[in-house]
């Protein structure tokens, strides 16, 4: 099968044997191992590790649902020990990211929201978005 | 096959199509009825100004014939904005400005997202006394914002992500519409419809202009669109569904709201997507459409996307993939779902949110008259299968059912149910 060389996508599995059958039993048949989970309309596996990689750096600038965005598109790459390796690296660090961020995130925010005044004093009468949003006339609609 | 019952290969497309549009209008109405509040609203809706109300503010002591001049000039000014906005859109794909396109609309994507976003999470946090502090709701802000930014153009982000931005997208502006006074907006949501008409089915309309001029460069509609992508192969049977653009005024909604940093229009313009992953993309026209010249939008998938279905093929390689899906017209493969413009989403949620203001009753019409209009029209997009307009019989039947209901049958429900007649 000298496409399979040619074919960047060494992951396709191409069955010769198999002409036009139905799309079922195509599916049973064989795995194709798509990266993303959008699967075929996804990316292609040699254009993922770019995407990858961007969007895990873009994720340091206080962006952490990129990282979790590249999680959830990646998941069939996190979920295969044996995908790439590079790959699987960004996307681990992006999953520790994301859930370190998120718990930071969460924790400080519930302590503002319970702990309320008698924990901040008048820090939480500055800081809380309502007032803030008051002071600076952010609302324009309704 | 091609001749099987229509309904047959369009059912699930219909259901794509859909279901995001009345997830949008449900989640319009859920926003307008939880922080919409009559008493205020006096005071704030007249303080907005945008495109739609240059001439004329509606106050609320005027005489009902002022209100319905003043509105129609309103709309007429809109009206002529955004032809005169499309037309210039044009122009710039015409002359291949497509970066300037996709500058210009990566800019009023992220000033919708972060000034019309952001105010109404703050209004559904003041109506709610949630209490988060600036840092957090910032970082969720600055989140959101560029997400729904890079999703509007890049590849890499999930599509489930990106249909459900273009969701938010719309119901952020049409939450925005909801603010114009009321004779305003039923008078604009008329015209608009008008225009629409005019503009995708009138020769010389600028949206015709702009789906022949996309489709005789292969490339896609450069404006935001909402892609209905079929997630599962279908078989031959259904190969021949109807696939087609429904164009609404998503190009060039003239928004305008004046706020100090959005300066200006927010036009919502310009999906293009320029990766190389999408240059395996084939135009496959196919024979028996070919004769009806270039207004079908047949797209089929990339390369990628067929690799596995042609895999009987002895050269599966992406070169040569072309070739075989241009030959082989029998082979399976799918498609691209149905576009439907953001005007679309923004302008019946526009129409749902309004009659939501006034009563629950009249927004179960106004859906139900929607849903069927949208249902005719992507019924007649079976049988044209070139780019219709979808304003046109929705917003009809919702402005007709609107009236009706409330002035007819909501004196008769409450009347016969106070009088326990009805329950």
């Amino acid at each position: 099968m000298e496409n399979d060389s040619r074919n960047p996508n060494s992951s396709i599995t191409i069955d010769e044997t198999n002409p036009l059958t139905s799309p079922s039993r195509r599916r049973s048949g064989h795995r194709v191992e798509w990266p993303t989970i959008d699967g075929p309309l996804g990316l292609s596996p040699e254009d993922s590790l770019p995407y990858a990689r961007r969007f895990f750096k873009l994720g340091f600038l206080c962006l952490p649902f990129l990282w979790a965005i590249n999680c959830f598109y990646f998941w069939p790459v996190l979920r295969r020990p044996q995908s790439d390796p590079l790959l699987r690296r960004y996307l681990f660090g992006s999953a520790i990211g994301f859930l370190l961020f998120t718990a930071i995130l969460l924790s400080w925010a519930f302590t503002f929201a319970i702990g309320g005044d008698h924990l901040f004093g008048h820090v939480w009468e500055e800081l809380v978005m309502y007032n803030v949003a008051d002071r600076y006339g952010l609302t324009g609609w309704m | 096959m091609e001749n099987g019952s229509i309904l047959e290969t369009i059912g699930q497309e219909i259901i794509g199509v859909m279901s995001p549009v009345s997830i949008c209008m449900f989640l319009v109405v859920l926003l307008v009825y939880t922080v919409y509040n009559p008493s205020t609203a006096a005071t704030s809706t007249s303080s907005i100004r945008t495109a739609a109300n240059l001439v004329y503010l509606e106050s609320s002591s005027d005489s009902t014939s002022q209100k319905l001049e003043g509105a129609i000039l309103n709309a007429i000014v809109f009206v002529v904005i955004i032809t005169l906005v499309t037309f210039l859109l044009l122009l710039l794909y015409y002359y291949r400005f497509n970066n300037f396109l996709l500058y210009y609309t990566r800019f009023s994507v992220f000033s919708i997202f972060s000034t019309m976003g952001s105010s109404i999470l703050i209004s559904i946090i003041q109506r709610f006394n949630i209490p988060v502090d600036a840092v957090t709701f910032f970082i969720l802000v600055l989140n959101f914002t560029v997400i729904g930014t890079i999703s509007v153009f890049s590849n890499g982000i999930p599509i489930i992500v990106k249909q459900s931005n273009m969701v938010v997208l719309g119901i952020i502006v049409a939450a925005w519409f909801t603010a114009l006074p009321e004779w305003t907006t039923w008078v604009v949501l008329v015209a608009l419809a008008l225009y629409d008409l005019a503009a995708v089915l009138a020769p010389g309309g600028p949206l015709k202009l702009l789906v022949e001029l996309a489709s005789t460069r292969d490339e896609e509609l450069p404006a935001l669109v909402y892609e209905s992508r079929p997630n599962v192969v279908r078989n031959s049977g259904a190969r021949g569904s109807s696939l087609g653009l429904l164009v609404a005024p998503g190009i060039g909604i003239g928004a305008g709201v004046d706020n100090d940093n959005s300066g200006g229009a927010v036009e919502l313009q310009e999906l293009l997507r320029n990766s190389d992953n999408r240059e395996h993309l084939v135009i496959d026209v196919r024979g028996n459409e070919r004769e009806n010249g270039g207004e079908i939008e047949e797209v089929s998938e990339d390369a990628g996307e067929t690799l596995p279905l042609v895999e009987n093929s002895s050269d599966a390689n992406r070169v040569s993939l072309r070739n075989d899906i241009e030959e082989m017209e029998s082979e399976e493969m799918t498609e691209r779902g149905i576009k439907l413009g953001m005007g679309d989403f923004i302008f019946y949620s526009v129409l749902v949110g309004r009659a939501a203001m006034y009563d629950l009753m009249t927004v179960y019409a106004c859906y139900l008259a929607i849903i069927s209009g949208l249902g005719c029209t992507l019924i007649l997009l079976a049988v044209c299968r070139h780019a219709l307009p979808a304003l046109p019989i929705s917003i009809a039947l919702g402005v007709m059912f609107y009236f009706l209901t409330r002035l007819l049958m909501e004196p008769f429900v409450v009347g016969a149910s106070t009088n326990l007649m009805m329950f």
